[in-house]
């Protein structure tokens, strides 16, 4: 056996959480230790948000709280209560896409995709905050998420285009 | 019905314009599955979970390296509240035996375990929850064996034999000329030992997916990379006919190999038809994927090469050992191919090469992109730098002399019609060239440049008269437009798209009116695995096979509606019209109608399966052991800090001939990508075996490259048409990784004089050899 032991079922307690998620309020019950990641996931049915490494390194289950890029694996679902939260499918309006996920499909940025909605996100919070931005900000912003395909650099020439674009 | 019937019913004339001829071969076409990856809506196989999933599985995989099992006591499993089941390989009604080469690995494991991976049972409960705390509670007794943790334990006189026959799994041989003699008369010669280390896939989309028997079917969504021999391996370990077992592929985020091997699929199986009528989940996390998969080989190379005073290659001698770890998983396949590429794209009259496979108690070790291949480039491109420095040559020049030209021969004897390796390397070094080399003047002391290259070789698809085919059904559609049917598995590479811009250039559709069903053994023939390189050369073939049938039907009808010879009728942007006079024309839709009412089926099917020739064993000579080959070469310039051993790829450029890029976005997306893997491969990448347990199972300890490690890599497309591939296109996938490795060894070479010969070159090491280098003590 394991030396640590996954906690039985009946042994944790459930609590009530409220938030607002891509517009709308949402309440739900979850475990105490329920990551952001699985609530979103398991419990909300918004699967768009992906977990990879499910500890804070690679990027995937990027997520805005209030405008902030968070890795959702590492925040525990309580800790949302009163927030709101922005994941991928909140981006798009109806069928117009969100300018980044225009020019990731744009630039082949997504090729096996997983990793995409994370840096999608990780994206918006950059363009969000700063009208005007550096090649080197551009890469720290997004050095947190990892990609296993693309080397990057379709994924560079999104952001830019995306930059480009919502400057003119 | 006659044609007169039918025909005056429908306007000659119509108002709209044809658009001018598109070709959806060379153009980038955006991806088919963009919209629905950068929205959120794909649907990978952790995300048919929380919706579909009734019961949920998971798997108690063994704690100890190398053991005998004594007893399985599930029952304070069983008494976790809301678990259902506990299954071991006593529930299992087939063989209980999965493998791709040999049958070898049980599903879950009866008296032994051979691996810190091995999969003892499989627990089933109402919640996740319930299945994770009953996992954990499955009892396991185990009476320990002696864990043979490294190649050098498995070889070592007395040590504990793995399997009856002894810790070798297998061997491969080439033999040319007269190595000895060639050795003796040689002017130089060089020998090295290189380690390369053991690699991890590290795809993103961990194993995930949902199964449900309905007491017919087995239907499992779980991501492979061949659902037609998956299908199969589970249908023999579980003991159902394998028409009862369906595989739909989702949407998947990555392979590299990682899917060749079974992963979820049977104990999804398992449960489903212990749960009939239930939806299962299973998912693994990070540190199960990494704990259960198999990996890249870590490959022992000692070899030695011989030069004339002009540099002209005279004789290889290659010893090779391969960490096959616990089962033989594709490890035969890579000991072949690691073979048959030892001499790359060099002209080596006199050829040793023996392989051995070498079993230990590390995970099974397997299919990574560029498998065996790469691993030699290091050796072979490493070899080629160390000999120019005792020749006192350039190194451009020493590889220029030697490397094949069209007819010349490689490590198997088969000669290459389509050797573009000159003008791959010609192409790396202009481009490289284009800006001027910054040099080491002006740098502060502790930091060194250097530059680097490689020239490599790739032999696609499986090769050595092992059956490999692929087959594609196109079909019409009532709009006019037209599905792709394939059995090939769309990991990310950009096969769907590769696919429908095929069908639709030789039909001459839009790409707005292709669709593709792919990878589904209900819907779609079986296309062979997404691997080797071999998809867009043979399920490109088939799906243009079929196609082109389809346009002979197309054109029989057009020509009867038009009232020409089919031969007049050309097919542009979904219509037909006769060559000459485009106002008589008719829209594919309103030929679909036509075509049905004259018998017509709009439908073809297309089968491509060129033979390649067996290696002789004992000499591993074949007239055409792969049946294309690839070349490409890059060039990489490095900043080493000397002070902390710390290497920075300032540039790469890598130049592929890859036929024709049917769609030059996916292919410089392969380009980019495979470099990305290289670099980790070259600089940090290495999973880490205490005794056999995986010391770094997670992307905290397993280091990949982030988007600051990348320089701006600049991916030159070669364009040599393939007489054999479709539209002249052969493939991209490996061989970009394949190049990248050597090209950045090489360069911290010329940066440092210092050749690394063990991988990942991390600080550490680089510092420790720096430190060698200059005469200084290096701590332990």
């Amino acid at each position: 056996m394991p030396s640590a032991l996954a906690p039985l079922p009946d042994d944790i307690p459930l609590t009530r959480i409220t938030c607002t998620i891509n517009g709308e309020q949402v309440v739900a019950d979850a475990p105490v230790d329920c990551t952001l990641l699985t609530f979103l996931r398991d419990i909300v049915g918004l699967t768009g948000t992906k977990g990879a490494c499910l500890e804070g390194e690679c990027g995937s289950c990027t997520v805005l709280i209030d405008g902030k890029p968070v890795t959702s694996c590492l925040m525990l679902a309580g800790q949302v209560n009163g927030r709101t939260i922005t994941t991928v499918e909140g981006l798009a309006d109806g069928d117009a896409l969100d300018v980044i996920q225009e020019k990731f499909v744009e630039t082949g940025a997504a090729q096996c995709g997983y990793c995409t909605p994370g840096l999608i996100m990780s994206a918006r919070a950059l363009l969000n905050d700063n009208p005007s931005i550096s090649e080197s900000e551009l890469l720290t912003a997004l050095e947190g998420n990892i990609c296993r395909c693309t080397g990057y650099a379709s994924i560079v020439e999104a952001v830019r285009r995306a930059h480009r674009e919502l400057k003119s | 019905m006659t044609p007169q019937s039918t025909k005056t019913d429908a306007p000659r004339t119509p108002e709209v314009t044809i658009p001018p001829a598109d070709h959806l071969v060379g153009k980038n076409c955006k991806r088919v599955d963009g919209r629905e990856k950068v929205t959120g809506l794909a649907m990978y196989g952790a995300d048919l979970f929380p919706q579909a999933a009734d019961l949920f599985a998971k798997v108690v995989r063994s704690e100890e390296a190398h053991a005998d099992i004594v007893k399985i006591d599930t029952s304070a499993a069983l008494a976790v509240g809301g678990v259902l089941g506990v299954y071991t390989h006593a529930d299992v009604g087939g063989t209980n035996i999965h493998g791709l080469i040999r049958r070898d690995h049980p599903a879950l494991a009866e008296k032994r375990v051979r691996y810190r991976g091995d999969a003892i049972a499989v627990v089933v409960a109402e919640s996740e929850r319930s299945a994770e705390a009953a996992r954990d509670r499955v009892h396991v007794e185990y009476s320990p064996l002696p864990v043979v943790a490294t190649m050098e334990e498995a070889l070592s006189d007395g040590a504990p034999r793995l399997y009856p026959e002894g810790n070798i799994m297998g061997d491969k041989r080439i033999r040319r000329g007269d190595v000895d003699a060639a050795l003796a008369a040689a002017h130089c010669v060089v020998t090295d030992t290189f380690h390369t280390q053991t690699v991890d896939h590290a795809f993103l989309d961990v194993e995930a997916g949902t199964g449900i028997w309905d007491g017919h079917t087995l239907t499992l969504n779980a991501p492979g990379q061949w659902v037609h021999e998956e299908r199969r391996l589970i249908a023999l370990a579980l003991g159902i006919p394998v028409e009862q077992v369906r595989i739909i592929q989702p949407v998947t985020g990555g392979a590299f190999g990682g899917r060749e091997d079974i992963s979820i699929q049977i104990y999804l199986g398992l449960a489903a038809l212990k749960h009939p009528g239930k939806t299962i989940g299973l998912r693994y996390d990070r540190a199960e994927s990494m704990r259960a998969r198999h990996k890249r080989h870590a490959l022992k190379i000692e070899y030695t090469l011989a030069a004339d005073r002009e540099g002209t290659l005279t004789a290889a001698r290659i010893t090779v050992h391969s960490d096959e770890g616990a089962y033989a998983s594709t490890g035969i396949a890579v000991m072949r191919k690691a073979a048959s590429h030892a001499t790359g794209p060099y002209r080596v009259p006199a050829i040793e090469v023996d392989v051995y496979g070498v079993h230990t108690n590390n995970n099974p070790t397997g299919a990574m992109r560029g498998f065996g291949a790469c691993q030699m480039a290091i050796a072979y491109e490493g070899m080629m730098d160390r000999l120019a420095d005792a020749l006192e040559m350039d190194r451009v020049a020493l590889r220029k002399r030697n490397m094949i030209v069209p007819g010349d021969p490689v490590t198997t004897g088969q000669r290459i019609d389509n050797a573009s390796v000159h003008e791959c390397l010609d192409a790396a070094l202009a481009k490289f060239n284009e800006r001027p080399y910054p040099g080491n003047d002006g740098l502060p002391p502790h930091l060194r440049r250097g530059w680097g290259m490689s020239a490599i070789c790739f032999g696609l698809g499986y090769g050595d008269g092992f059956p490999d085919c692929s087959r594609a059904r196109v079909e019409i559609n009532p709009d006019g437009g037209a599905t792709v049917y394939t059995g090939g598995v769309e990991v990310g590479q950009g096969l769907l798209n590769t696919m429908m811009q095929i069908a639709g250039e030789e039909l001459g559709l839009p790409f707005e009116k292709m669709h593709v069903v792919a990878a589904d053994t209900e819907l779609t023939d079986e296309s062979g695995s997404s691997s080797a390189t071999r998809q867009t050369y043979f399920t490109g073939n088939a799906v243009r096979i079929a196609a082109s049938e389809l346009r002979e039907q197309i054109l029989d009808v057009a020509g009867k509606w038009l009232n020409v010879h089919p031969h007049e009728v050309t097919l542009q942007q979904g219509w037909a019209f006769e060559t000459a006079n485009d106002a008589n024309r008719v829209s594919m839709a309103r030929l679909y109608d036509e075509g049905l009412a004259r018998g017509y089926s709009f439908k073809a099917t297309g089968l491509f399966k060129p033979r390649t020739v067996p290696e002789v064993h004992g000499t591993g000579q074949s007239p055409r052991a792969f049946i294309t080959y690839l070349f490409g070469a890059h060039v990489s310039q490095v900043l080493v800090d000397i002070e902390t051993g710390e290497v920075k790829v300032e540039r790469h450029i890598a130049a592929h001939d890859v036929g024709k890029a049917i769609n030059p976005q996916s292919v410089e997306g392969q380009i980019v990508g495979g470099v990305a893997q290289g670099l980790g491969m070259a600089l940090m990448e290495e999973v880490v075996y205490k005794k056999g347990r995986i010391l770094n199972a997670g992307f905290t300890d397993y280091i990949i490259p982030t988007i600051k490690d990348l320089p701006p890599v600049e991916a030159i497309i070669i364009e040599h048409d393939d007489p054999g591939g479709p539209f002249g296109a052969h493939g991209v996938g490996e061989p970009p990784l394949i190049g990248a490795v050597p090209a950045i060894l090489s360069a911290i070479y010329d940066a440092t004089g210092v050749a690394p010969d063990t991988l990942p070159v991390t600080p550490e090491r680089m510092w420790r050899l720096l430190r060698m280098r200059d005469g200084v003590p290096v701590p332990v």
